[in-house]
């Protein structure tokens, strides 16, 4: 299962980050929610426990297993995606909870690192230089089917993060001139026909105010607004910990959530908000600086995808604080309050660590 | 180890890898670039518009549900009432605030700088409440000055209101501002600071279905504090009624009565529990005091030598007296220490244990059963059968007819009083059970103790034949009459496995004892078959009574419990009158009323 020589290739550093990130989290969890009366920063240090028992628990079990039988726990999670899409219990209008006795998880979250891995079983084996029709539709399909499920949930957020896994995949595979005059056709088409279809009118309010974010400050440009006044009025320095009034205040929503970084930016200030980002950036560099310590094309699929993943999700986040990415209730990965994002993300470093951990075959 | 059979060329798709990095590079030096603009480049156009944002959260409290007696008269609603709050965020200078605003609100600075510094720890922006219960003057004054204090907000809110004042004071109870401790509680979670919440009684028994659920709204507002407009309102969720069982007839006369005296009246159904009347008195008007503000009239209440804030009904302590002998009676039954042929001679006094004893009739009843027993309420017969139960049968016994153990009414606060047996004096007292005490306990009196609550439950038990009800005030689920009433379920009738047929023995002492000259003889109505026993308990001992003067005549507590009629009860009434003398000189003609009211009303 698990032996010395491979103990001692855990990345500890990549460990070291992703503790500190968490720990960062709990801090603005704790400054945008201590005055309510939940205590959502005790909540996510246990989920912050759950998450590393869980990760140390997939070390055990080597990415070659997980990959062949992944196929089995894809069609697993589509089966109870279709269920809850029909028997599923409210949050704020979603369907998207499965409720355990301690804890609520979206099995939509859970899926992204299911995904990966599937994704990297179809690549495995793949050597041509760009990526074949064939090859192309079957990534798509996998990919199209969570998409489908968790946009009908309705959310759309998380439905939005499987792409980029998707698009790393198809890069890897190598993207020629003709798939991507033919995936640009595709995204147009799929953008226009889910505006008339699939959006809802407060979805397409905050595509508009996007481009707009000035016209309706009181309707949906509200949140973007607000956002970009906490952090634009944190200045240099900062207002000072559990001190900024934008949050403290409550104009900012989802604080503990979504909105997490204008927190951090309101009290911190720009040097604040400079350090978390070079945290993340140390962060996701040592990710990308794993792929090369893989062993093989499995490997370092997995790794990419990973990378790609937080990446994208750190990005969307960051973006939609600034008003630069419309509001798409994606976390700031890792940081933000959250359990089953926290999870997700964990398992998918685990996964990183545990091909790092085997980059040495035994024969 | 390495070798290329193993280690597969994987320089392509590294290759591409590190290319996509390049392109997350670019996009974390936009990043950077982005947040210097707003936070430094922008910064004063940012800072000043967080300046300005006057928007702030409002809470909208909801309605308090209503209490209603069972024939829908309203006990408890609420009316429109003033407070003034204000925000610590907004004040440049507390002191200087307080001393600007005391002669507004007619209070004194130290006071009005006391209330804030106990909310100090909560978030600035919260408002604290200063002043409630405004009057239209205090209104109209802030109202005017406003522009000069940015930091005041005058908000109406609704206020609880007794519309039969001191009525039924002590099941309804009252309301007070939460404590900080009490916010600190998880049922509280849906509470913020300055809220008004039940106390005691029904307002605190039922709070949670009262209270509904606060709504909010943001306000957005100038730089001088000018509404301007609202967003994201979400109102509240009212509160629901509640119904309860008490008859406003019966609770009336019943606290006509007590008037004047000390004492306590519980009037029941003995088929379901439901309680028709749960008199106290003294009682209070909660109107006087629903304020944020202890004042005179909540010090006065508190420290009244009367506690006419004890609910003497669920918390009153007593001896039962001769009640208890219609417990040592089914105890010896069942147990089959006797029975009704069962006689013992009563000369006035006896000696037991070597201990004189007496009993209250000094000539004595002669030779006696249990019938006349109970009828003439003699102690010796029952000095004889307690002697040969022993303490420790008694006691079980007590404790199954529910002595020494709350009833479960949805009331806070209910006392459960004490059964004694060897074990407890030993733990409590540290001394050893005399035998004597048991002959003392056979008749009521010695360290036993009962609230009316409880005996009232234990003649419905006997009314039922052995059937145990939970006396409750909360109206049971049929018929709800709108969807915002709130109906508790407690119809349950749990049976003690004791033959009924000694209960009708019982039973038939009780009727005796009203209908044929025996001690509860005012109580009798013609025509009604009530049954019921008095009771009388020595308050002081009677050595101590000796001692006193001619003039101080010694009195004792007056109990009488009874039901009606004698086969299918539909009514239990227990009457305590504290120092009231004998039990068929005080307690018995006021139940003799209350019966009266009662068949009148009903049948």
């Amino acid at each position: 299962m698990i032996d010395r020589q491979q103990t001692g290739n855990i990345d500890w550093i990549l460990i070291g980050l992703l503790i500190l990130i968490s720990a960062i989290g709990v801090a603005f969890i704790y400054s945008s929610s201590h005055y309510l009366a939940k205590n959502y920063y005790m909540k996510q240090i246990l989920w912050i426990v759950v998450s590393l028992v869980a990760l140390i628990i997939f070390l055990f079990i080597d990415y070659h297993f997980l990959v062949e039988y992944s196929i089995y726990i894809y069609i697993l999670f589509l089966i109870i995606l279709i269920c809850i899409l029909f028997f599923g219990n409210f949050t704020a209008g979603a369907k998207s909870w499965i409720k355990f006795s301690f804890f609520k998880v979206q099995p939509s979250e859970l899926i992204k690192v299911i995904i990966i891995l599937l994704l990297a079983r179809i690549f495995s084996g793949y050597r041509k230089k760009y990526i074949t029709l064939k090859k192309g539709f079957l990534s798509g399909a996998i990919v199209f089917f969570p998409v489908l499920l968790t946009a009908l949930q309705p959310d759309l957020g998380t439905a939005l993060i499987f792409i980029p896994i998707l698009l790393a995949s198809l890069i890897l595979a190598g993207i020629n001139k003709k798939t991507f005059v033919f995936l640009l056709i595709f995204i147009i088409l799929v953008s226009g026909l889910s505006w008339h279809f699939l959006l809802k009118d407060y979805q397409k309010d905050r595509l508009t105010t996007l481009v707009f974010p000035e016209k309706d400050p009181l309707g949906s440009g509200y949140q973007i607004l607000q956002s970009k006044i906490a952090i634009g009025s944190g200045g240099l320095l900062g207002k000072g910990y559990k001190k900024g009034t934008q949050s403290q205040l409550r104009f900012l929503p989802a604080r503990h959530t979504d909105f997490i970084l204008s927190v951090i930016g309101e009290e911190l200030g720009f040097i604040g908000v400079t350090i978390v980002l070079i945290i993340y950036f140390l962060f996701i560099y040592r990710l990308f600086q794993s792929i090369l310590k893989s062993r093989d094309r499995t490997g370092v699929y997995i790794i990419f995808m990973v990378a790609v993943m937080i990446s994208a999700q750190f990005f969307i986040n960051v973006l939609m604080t600034i008003g630069l990415f419309p509001i798409s209730g994606i976390p700031l990965p890792l940081l933000s309050y959250g359990g089953s994002s926290l999870l997700s993300n964990y398992l998918a470093i685990s996964l990183v660590l545990n091909v790092k951990m085997r980059r040495f075959a035994n024969i | 180890m390495k070798d290329g059979k193993i280690y597969e060329d994987l320089s392509l798709i590294l290759r591409r890898s590190q290319i996509v990095f390049i392109f997350i590079v670019a996009i974390f030096i936009i990043l950077v670039l982005s947040f210097w603009k707003i936070q430094v480049f922008d910064y004063q156009e940012y800072w000043r518009k967080s300046e300005a944002n006057r928007i702030r959260e409002v809470i909208l409290p909801p309605q308090r549900g209503l209490i209603k007696e069972r024939n829908g008269k309203i006990l408890a609603k609420n009316v429109a009432s003033f407070k003034v709050s204000l925000i610590r965020k907004n004040c440049e200078n507390i002191d200087e605030v307080c001393q600007k605003i005391s002669p507004l609100l007619n209070l004194d600075p130290s006071v009005l700088k006391k209330r804030i510094n106990k909310f100090r720890n909560f978030p600035p922006f919260l408002p604290v409440v200063l002043k409630d219960n405004l009057s239209f003057k205090e209104v109209s004054i802030l109202e005017s000055r406003k522009i000069e204090f940015p930091e005041l907000i005058i908000e109406a809110e609704p206020k609880r209101y007794y519309p039969h004042g001191g009525f039924s004071s002590h099941v309804l109870g009252y309301l007070q501002e939460i404590s900080i401790n009490e916010f600190q509680l998880k049922k509280n979670e849906e509470k913020s600071i300055g809220d008004l919440i039940g106390k005691t009684g029904i307002e605190k028994e039922y709070e949670v279905k009262l209270f509904g659920k606060h709504g909010q709204v943001l306000e957005i507002t100038d730089s001088l504090g000018r509404h301007k407009g609202e967003m994201k309102r979400q109102n509240p969720i009212n509160g629901q009624d509640v119904f309860l069982t008490l008859d406003f007839s019966l609770q009336k006369k019943a606290e006509e009565l007590l008037e004047g005296k000390e004492g306590a009246i519980v009037i029941l159904d003995p088929r379901s529990g439901e309680i028709l009347s749960l008199a106290s008195y003294p009682n209070f008007d909660p109107n006087k005091f629903i304020t944020r503000f202890s004042d005179e009239e909540w010090n006065k209440l508190v420290s009244s030598s009367e506690f006419p804030l004890e609910n003497r009904a669920i918390r009153g302590l007593y001896s039962p007296g001769s009640i208890f002998k219609l417990v040592i009676a089914l105890a010896a039954l069942d147990a089959g220490e006797i029975t009704d042929r069962t006689s013992f001679f009563c000369g006035g006094t006896t000696i037991i244990y070597g201990h004189p004893f007496s009993c209250w009739f000094k000539a004595g009843h002669g030779s006696i059963n249990l019938y006349e027993a109970i009828k003439h309420s003699c102690n010796i017969y029952f000095y004889n059968v307690g002697k040969k139960m022993g303490i420790e049968e008694i006691s079980r016994y007590a404790r199954k007819f529910g002595f020494g153990k709350i009833t479960g009414i949805d009331l806070p606060g209910e006392k459960k009083g004490l059964v004694p047996d060897p074990q407890w004096k030993r733990e409590v007292k540290n001394l050893p059970w005399y035998p004597g005490e048991t002959i003392s306990v056979s008749i009521g009196q010695g360290p036993i103790l009962v609230t009316p609550l409880q005996v009232a439950a234990f003649t419905a038990l006997v009314a039922n034949r052995g059937k145990k009800i939970t006396p409750h005030l909360i109206l049971s689920k049929k018929p709800a009459i709108s969807k915002n009433d709130f109906r508790g379920d407690f119809t349950k009738n749990i049976p003690i496995d004791i033959k009924s047929s000694f209960f009708e023995k019982v039973i038939k002492g009780m009727w005796k004892c009203v209908n044929e000259n025996g001690t509860a003889k005012a109580a009798k109505i013609d025509g009604y078959d009530i049954c019921g026993k008095t009771g009388s308990t020595q308050v002081i001992s009677t050595e101590k009574a000796k001692a006193l003067t001619a003039e101080k005549k010694i009195k004792t507590h007056s109990w009488f419990s009874g039901f009606a009629p004698m086969s299918n009860p539909k009514i239990v009434i227990c009457v305590l009158v504290e120092y009231g003398g004998m039990g068929g000189e005080t307690a018995a003609p006021i139940a003799k009323n209350l019966f009266a009211l009662y068949r009148e009303e009903y049948d």
